[in-house]
C-alpha cells in the first residue's frame, strides 16, 4: 500500500480542489437557485422588484446575529442568548440616551448621556452577556444549550425591567434615529444592509484568511487536539461568546435606531432563526465545519421561502412548519451528499 | 454440548490491516478449565486476536471453534451471550449504579418493566460474595476500587456461566494485595469451569497463576507449552524477542554536553520521583510496557497533565501548558493520534500548520501559497501517500496520518520532540521512514524523546534508555553492544 | 430495582467523613430549601396579586391553587428526569403542551366527549414523542437540533389548528365551548382539589415507580453513566431513550389537556418557555446533566420549588421583573447544580 508519492504538485481535480464547505454551499446555492425558480413559477407576484430585494434585505438582522451563531456553532456550542440581547441592548441604548429629567414619566427619562457614549455602553452591557456565557460555558463545563437559555432570559429581563415591560421612545435625541434610517443615495436600501453585507464579507475573510479564524474550525474539529497543539481554547471561546453578544448588540442598537424605540419584546425567536439559517447554510452541529458564506445563503434560502408563502398567502403560523421542515431537509440532504462524496 | 477437551481452537486465524499483517496464520487451542496465559510485547499481536475472539474485528481469514462449533461473533454483545466474556481496562461498569444494578444489567427477571427480585438476583450476590464478601450489594459501584470493581464484573461473567473469561492487564491498576485476591478469584473460577486467558506482560504473574502459556511475535504464533515445561523468565522472554538483532544502531561520536531538558523529582498520580536529562541532539528512550507510566510521563512534562517537582527547559525552569511548551521549544506527538493528534474531518493542507500558525501567515494573516508551500513540502519530506493536499486526514492510513501528526511537530520547529508510541499501528515502510526522519533531526542537533512499548524500536534509535515499570524509573543506560535485551525485558517486567 | 440513595451500610462504607457529609447535604438540601422558601413567603405579605387571598401565603387556598397550577410543571419535569438522566433532552415540551390543549379544547368544542378527547389528546402526545424518539435515535440528528425542529414543527401545528381570527380555540360565533370542560381541572372533587390534581399525583407515582421499581429507571442510569456498558449488556438505547422520549411527550399532552381545562379555551401559545421551567426544577433536583444520576422525587421537588419561587415573587416584584428573575434563577440553579454534583 504504502508506495513513494507521486508527484503531488499535479493538480488535483476541480472537484476535489473545492474544499467540503464550499461543496456545501455551492449545493445549498443550487437549492436557493432552484426554489428561486419554483417560487417564479408559482406564486403570484414573486418576480416583482422589490420582492427580489427584499429577499436580500429583509433578514438582514438574522444574517448579522448569524455570524456570531455560526462560528459557535462550529465550536459545537449554541447561543439563545442573541434575541434577549438584541432586545435588552436596544432598550439601553434608548434609556442611555433619553434625555434626564424631562418629565413625571419615569419612561420618558433616561440618562442623558450623549448618543456615542450611550450606544458604546450599551455594546459593553452586551458583551457582558458574552462573557457571563463564556464563564459558565468554558470554566463551568455547562453545556451552551441551558446557560444561554437563561442569559437570553437575563437581557430579555433587563431591557423588561428598564421599560417596566413597553417600551421607550421619548426624549429622543435627534442623532438617534440617524443610523437605522440611513439610505443609500437614491434607493430605499438601508444602510444597515450595507453594514450586513460587510460585516458577512469580513467575517468570511477572518474565517477563511486568518489565523484567529482558523481556530475556530480546529476547536470544532477537535478540542483535545487544539489544547495539544497550542490553540488557547478558553480564550478563543470566549471571545467568540462575546463577540456573539457584541454583534446581537449591534444589531439591536441599529433596530432601535430604526423605530426610534426601545421595545423589550423585540426579537422574540430570533436566535431561533439564526440557528435555522446556519442549519440550512450547512453548518454542522458534529463540528469543525461551516462557513458563514453558508450562513448567508441559508438566510436568502429563508427569505425566498418566507416570501413565497406570503406570496401564496399562506397564514404566517406557517413558518413554523416550514422552518422545521426546511432545517429538516437540509440536515438530511447535507449529510448524505457529504457521505457521498466522501465515500 | 460436546465436552471436548479444548474449549476454544484457533485455526489459521489471519488479521490484516492496510499494509500490516497484525494476526499472521495463528493457530493454538486452549484448554478447557485452565488460566491460559498470552504474552508478547507490544505489536505482538495480543490485543487484535482479543478482539477477534469477541468479535470487535472482523477476521481477515481462518477459523475459531468454541466448545467445537464454529464461532464467529458478529460484536462484544454476541461474543458475551455466546459465553466469551472480557475484562477490560476500561472497566465496563455504570458507576452511578449499585453492584447489585449492575450484576443484573440486561439480566433481570421482568413483568411488564417491573423487575421482579427472583432468586437470579440474590444467586448473583452470593456468587460475588463468595468471591469477595466485603463488598455490599447495595454500594454504588463509583465508591468501589478499581480491584473491587473489576470482582463485579468477574462475578457477572461468572455468574452468567462464561465458558471463556479473557482478562486483559487486570492488574495494571491494582496493588499487591489485591493482585493475590485477584489470583485466588482465578483458582475459584477454573474450578467452576471457567477458562480464564489471562494477558499481562508481568511474567512473574504468568509463572504464578497460569497453566499454559502462549507466546505471540510480531503477529506469529511461536509457541504454546504448559508452565511447567517453560524455563524460567528467560526462556519466555527469548521467545518474546527472538532472535532480532539491534545492530542498527551507531553510537554518536561526540556528544553535545549542553542540556536541553531537566526533570527533577516529576511526580503525580501515576509517576514517582522521576528523575532524568536529555541533552542537546540526543536521542532518549522510555521503555516500559502497558501501565508502565510513559504516557503520563509525556504529557506532564508537556503540560497537558499536573504534577510535581521541577522541570528546565534550556536551563530556564518553567511552567507547562501546550501553548507555553510548545512556545519554549516542545512538540509531543500524543499516543492517540485519532482523538488527540489529528483533526480527522479537517484536510493534511490544515492539520500540518496547526502548531506553528506563523510559519503559514503573516501578521495573523494566512497565505495561501504559504499553507501550501508548507503542507507540500512535509508531504514530500516525509513521504506521504497521498495525491492532494486536500485529502481529510481521517482517510489516511494509520502510518500517513502519523506521518500528519510528525509533520505537525516537526513545522513547529521544536528543540525537543516527544513522541508517545511513534509507530503504533503503522506499516514497515513508513515505520523506516519515520526513524530515518528522527535520525536525521537529531544528527541536525534536535532532541528526541521517545516513548515506546516497542524494543526494538528503543534499540534501535536511541542513544539513552530508560526503563519504567509501574511510574517508576528502574533503570538507564546508554545504548550499545553490551545493552542485554533480557535484562531490560526481566526490568520492565517487575523483576529487579 | 433497588434504592440508590445511599442507605445506612453503604454510607458506612465510605471511609472519607466528608463523604458522608457530602452524600447527606445532597440527599436533604432540597427539602431544606423547600422549607425556607415557604417560610421566605409565608412571612411576606401578599397583597399585590389577584387570585391570592390577601393575608399569608400558607393560606389553604393558596396552597390549592398553588398545587393546580404546579401539576403541569411537576409532571413534565418528573417524566424529563428520565430523559436528562440517559443523557437526552427534548426541547419540544412547550410546543407539546400547547399542541396538546389546542387539540384537546378542539374537541371539546366540536362535541366529542371528555374521555374521546383525552383519549385522543393522549395519543397526539405518544405520536410527538414518538417523533422525537426516531429523530433523535434512528435518524442520528443531535437532540438539541431534533427537538429544535419539533418544537417548531408542534408549534406550527397547534398555531395552524386555531382558525383565523381568534387567538385560541374557544367559544366562537354559534359555538360554545361547554361549560363541563372545566370539570377536570376545576372543579372540586376532593378538598378543594380537581381531578387533575389527582390525576396529576397519579401519574407522579407512576413516574416514580417507574424509576425505583422498573427497568426504565435503570437503564436510563445506565445508558446516562456508561453506555457501552449498557450495550455490552443488551440493553438497546435506541429502543429505550425512544421509550423515554414517549413518556415525555404523553406527560406534556396530559399536561396540556389539563391546562385547556383550567383556561376553557385551547392556546397555543399557552406553553412557551415551559422548557426554562423544567430544565430549572431539574438542576434542582441535583439531576446530572452529563448522565446517570438523578431522581424523580428531587427533581419534582425542585419544581414545587421553582414553582413557590416564582409565584411568590410575583408578590413582591412588578411583573416585568419576572423574566429576568427567571434568567437569574436559572443561573442559580446551574451554579447550585455544579456544587452539588460537581464538573462534568
Amino acid at each position: 500500500m504504502a508506495t513513494t508519492t507521486e508527484n503531488v504538485q499535479a493538480k488535483p481535480s476541480l472537484g476535489s480542489r473545492i474544499s467540503n464547505e464550499m461543496f456545501i454551499v455551492l449545493l445549498m446555492i443550487a437549492v436557493l437557485v432552484i426554489l428561486f425558480v419554483i417560487a417564479a413559477i408559482f406564486v403570484p407576484g414573486f418576480m416583482k422588484g422589490q420582492t427580489i430585494v427584499n429577499i436580500f434585505t429583509s433578514n438582514w438582522y438574522i444574517i448579522i446575529i448569524g455570524i456570531g451563531v455560526t462560528f459557535l456553532l462550529i465550536t459545537k456550542n449554541f447561543d439563545l442568548s442573541v434575541g434577549g440581547v438584541i432586545a435588552m441592548t436596544g432598550v439601553l441604548s434608548v434609556y442611555f440616551s433619553q434625555a434626564a429629567n424631562v418629565s413625571r414619566n419615569p419612561l420618558a427619562n433616561g440618562l442623558g448621556l450623549p448618543y456615542p457614549v450611550a450606544i458604546g455602553l450599551a455594546l459593553i452591557c452586551a458583551m457582558g452577556i458574552g462573557l457571563v456565557n463564556a464563564f459558565f460555558v468554558v470554566r463551568l463545563r455547562v453545556p451552551s444549550i441551558i446557560i444561554t437559555l437563561g442569559t437570553m432570559m437575563l437581557a430579555r429581563g433587563i431591557g423588561r425591567i428598564v421599560t417596566q415591560g413597553a417600551q421607550r421612545n421619548t426624549s429622543l435625541p435627534d442623532e438617534f434615529g440617524l443610523i437605522g434610517n440611513m439610505t443609500l443615495p437614491n434607493t430605499t436600501i438601508k444602510i444597515y444592509v450595507v453594514i450586513m453585507v460587510l460585516l458577512v464579507i469580513i467575517a468570511f475573510v477572518w474565517e477563511r484568511k486568518t489565523v484567529g479564524g482558523r481556530r475556530t474550525y480546529f476547536i470544532g474539529a477537535n478540542s483535545s487536539a487544539a489544547r495539544l497543539s497550542g490553540v488557547g481554547v478558553a480564550r478563543h471561546l470566549t471571545l467568540l461568546f462575546i463577540m456573539s453578544s457584541f454583534l446581537a448588540g449591534f444589531t439591536g442598537i441599529l433596530m432601535a435606531s430604526e423605530y426610534k424605540a426601545g421595545i423589550s419584546s423585540r426579537a422574540m425567536g430570533y436566535e431561533f432563526d439564526a440557528l435555522v439559517v446556519s442549519l440550512l447554510g450547512g453548518v454542522s452541529i458534529m463540528g469543525g465545519f461551516g462557513s458563514v458564506l453558508g450562513m448567508f445563503v441559508g438566510a436568502l434560502i429563508l427569505a425566498v421561502v418566507q416570501s413565497a408563502a406570503t406570496g401564496l398567502l399562506l397564514s404566517p403560523e406557517w413558518n413554523f412548519i416550514l422552518k422545521a421542515i426546511a432545517v429538516f431537509i437540509a440536515i438530511m440532504a447535507q449529510g448524505y451528499f457529504l457521505r457521498r462524496r466522501v465515500g | 454440548m460436546a465436552s471436548t477437551e479444548n474449549v476454544l481452537e484457533i485455526r489459521d486465524l489471519v488479521k490484516e490491516f492496510p499494509g500490516v499483517r497484525a494476526v499472521d496464520n495463528v493457530s493454538f487451542d486452549i484448554k478447557r478449565n485452565t488460566v491460559h496465559c498470552l504474552v508478547g510485547e507490544n505489536g505482538a499481536g495480543k490485543s487484535t486476536l482479543i478482539k477477534i475472539l469477541t468479535g470487535a474485528y472482523d477476521r481477515t481469514s481462518g477459523s475459531t471453534l468454541l466448545n467445537g462449533r464454529e464461532y464467529v461473533p458478529h460484536d462484544p454483545k454476541d461474543a458475551r451471550e455466546r459465553g466469551v466474556t472480557t475484562l477490560y481496562q476500561e472497566l465496563n461498569v455504570v458507576d452511578e449504579l449499585t453492584v447489585e444494578d449492575n450484576l443484573t444489567l440486561g439480566l433481570e427477571d421482568t413483568t411488564f418493566w417491573f423487575i421482579r427480585k427472583t432468586d437470579k438476583v440474590s444467586d448473583m450476590i452470593a456468587v460475588m460474595n463468595s468471591i469477595e464478601p466485603s463488598i455490599h450489594p447495595k454500594q454504588k459501584v463509583g465508591s468501589l476500587s478499581v480491584a473491587q470493581k473489576q470482582i463485579v464484573e468477574i462475578s457477572k461473567a461468572a455468574a452468567t456461566e462464561a465458558d471463556v473469561l479473557i482478562m486483559d492487564e487486570p492488574t495494571a491498576a491494582i496493588t499487591e494485595g489485591e493482585i493475590e485476591r485477584l489470583f485466588e478469584i482465578i483458582q475459584t473460577l477454573r474450578e467452576q469451569n471457567v477458562t480464564v486467558i489471562y494477558i499481562s506482560h508481568r511474567l512473574d504473574e504468568i509463572f504464578e497463576i497460569g497453566d499454559y502459556v502462549t507466546v505471540l511475535r510480531d503477529g506469529k504464533h511461536i509457541d504454546t507449552k504448559p508452565l511447567s515445561e517453560v524455563d524460567g523468565r528467560q526462556e519466555l522472554i527469548r521467545m518474546m524477542i527472538g532472535r532480532t538483532v539491534f545492530e542498527e544502531y551507531t553510537p554518536k561520536e561526540e556528544t553535545n554536553p549542553e542540556l536541553v531538558l531537566e526533570v527533577r523529582n516529576l511526580r503525580n498520580h501515576k509517576l514517582k520521583d522521576i528523575s532524568f536529562n536529555i541533552r542537546k541532539g540526543e536521542i532518549v528512550g522510555f521503555y516500559g510496557l502497558v501501565g508502565a507510566g510513559k504516557t503520563e510521563l509525556a504529557r506532564a512534562i508537556y503540560g497537558a497533565d499536573p504534577f510535581e517537582g521541577e522541570i528546565l527547559l534550556n536551563g530556564q525552569p518553567y511552567t507547562p501548558t501546550p501553548q507555553k511548551a510548545i512556545e519554549a521549544g516542545l512538540a509531543l506527538v500524543p499516543e492517540e493520534r485519532r482523538s488527540e493528534g489529528l483533526f480527522t474531518i479537517l484536510t493534511i493542507r490544515n492539520n500540518i500548520p496547526v502548531m506553528n500558525m506563523e510559519s503559514i501567515s503573516n501578521h495573523g494573516w494566512i497565505s495561501a501559497s504559504k499553507e501550501r508551500g508548507v503542507a507540500e513540502e512535509y508531504v514530500k519530506k516525509l513521504n506521504i501517500a497521498t495525491d492532494s493536499i486536500e485529502k481529510e486526514a481521517a482517510k489516511l492510513s494509520g502510518g500517513n496520518q502519523q506521518k500528519v501528526v510528525l509533520s505537525k511537530c516537526l513545522n513547529a520547529d521544536a528543540d525537543l520532540l516527544m513522541m508517545d508510541e511513534p509507530t503504533r499501528g503503522v506499516d514497515v515502510g513508513a515505520k523506516s521512514e519515520i526513524y530515518n526522519i528522527i535520525r536525521q533531526l537529531a544528527a541536525a542537533g534536535k532532541s528526541i524523546m521517545i516513548c515506546s512499548s516497542e524494543l526494538p524500536e528503543i534499540m534501535n534509535l536511541c542513544d539513552t534508555i530508560h526503563l519504567l515499570f509501574d511510574g517508576e524509573l528502574k533503570a538507564s543506560m546508554p545504548n550499545g553492544d553490551d545493552v542485554d535485551s533480557e535484562e531490560i525485558l526481566h526490568i520492565v517486567t517487575g523483576g529487579d | 430495582m433497588s434504592d440508590t440513595i445511599p442507605s445506612k451500610q453503604e454510607l458506612a462504607y465510605q471511609q472519607d467523613r466528608s463523604d458522608i457529609i457530602r452524600a447527606n447535604i445532597k440527599r436533604f438540601y432540597i427539602y431544606f430549601v423547600l422549607a425556607l422558601v415557604v417560610v421566605v413567603f409565608s412571612v411576606v405579605r401578599l397583597d399585590e396579586v389577584s387570585w391570592f387571598e390577601r393575608g399569608h401565603f400558607l393560606n389553604p387556598n393558596n396552597i390549592i391553587n398553588l398545587l393546580r397550577i404546579a401539576v403541569p410543571i411537576i409532571t413534565v419535569s418528573g417524566a424529563f428526569t428520565f430523559l436528562m438522566i440517559a443523557e437526552y433532552i427534548d426541547l419540544s415540551i412547550g410546543s407539546t403542551m400547547s399542541l396538546a390543549s389546542v387539540i384537546f379544547a378542539w374537541m371539546i368544542l366540536n362535541g366529542f366527549s371528555f374521555p374521546v378527547a383525552a383519549v385522543v389528546t393522549i395519543f397526539a402526545g405518544l405520536i410527538m414523542g414518538t417523533i422525537n424518539g426516531l429523530l433523535v435515535m434512528k435518524l442520528n440528528i443531535t437532540p438539541v437540533i431534533a427537538t429544535l425542529i419539533t418544537l417548531s414543527l408542534y408549534q406550527g401545528i397547534a398555531l395552524l389548528i386555531v382558525p383565523d381570527g381568534t387567538s385560541a380555540i374557544k367559544s366562537i360565533g354559534e359555538q360554545t365551548m361547554p361549560a363541563w370542560i372545566n370539570n377536570y381541572a376545576r372543579e372540586d372533587v376532593l378538598f378543594g382539589l380537581p381531578m387533575a390534581f389527582f390525576v396529576g399525583i397519579a401519574i407522579v407515582i407512576v413516574l416514580i415507580v417507574l424509576q425505583r421499581r422498573t427497568v426504565i429507571g435503570k437503564y436510563s442510569a445506565a445508558i446516562g453513566g456508561n453506555k457501552t456498558a449498557a450495550e455490552l449488556s443488551g440493553i438497546n438505547p435506541v429502543y429505550w431513550v425512544s421509550i423515554l422520549y414517549i413518556i415525555v411527550g404523553i406527560s406534556a399532552a396530559m399536561a396540556g389537556m389539563a391546562r385547556a381545562s383550567y383556561m376553557s379555551l385551547g392556546d397555543p401559545l399557552s406553553s412557551q418557555g415551559m422548557e426554562l421551567w423544567v430544565i430549572i426544577a431539574v438542576l434542582l433536583g441535583g439531576t446530572k446533566f452529563t448522565g446517570g444520576e438523578g431522581q424523580v422525587e428531587k427533581t419534582i421537588i425542585g419544581a414545587i420549588i421553582i414553582i413557590v419561587v416564582t409565584v411568590g415573587m410575583l408578590t413582591v416584584i412588578p411583573a416585568y421583573w419576572q423574566t429576568f428573575a427567571l434568567g437569574a434563577v436559572l443561573l442559580i440553579a446551574v451554579v447550585i447544580n455544579y456544587q452539588l454534583v460537581g464538573e462534568s
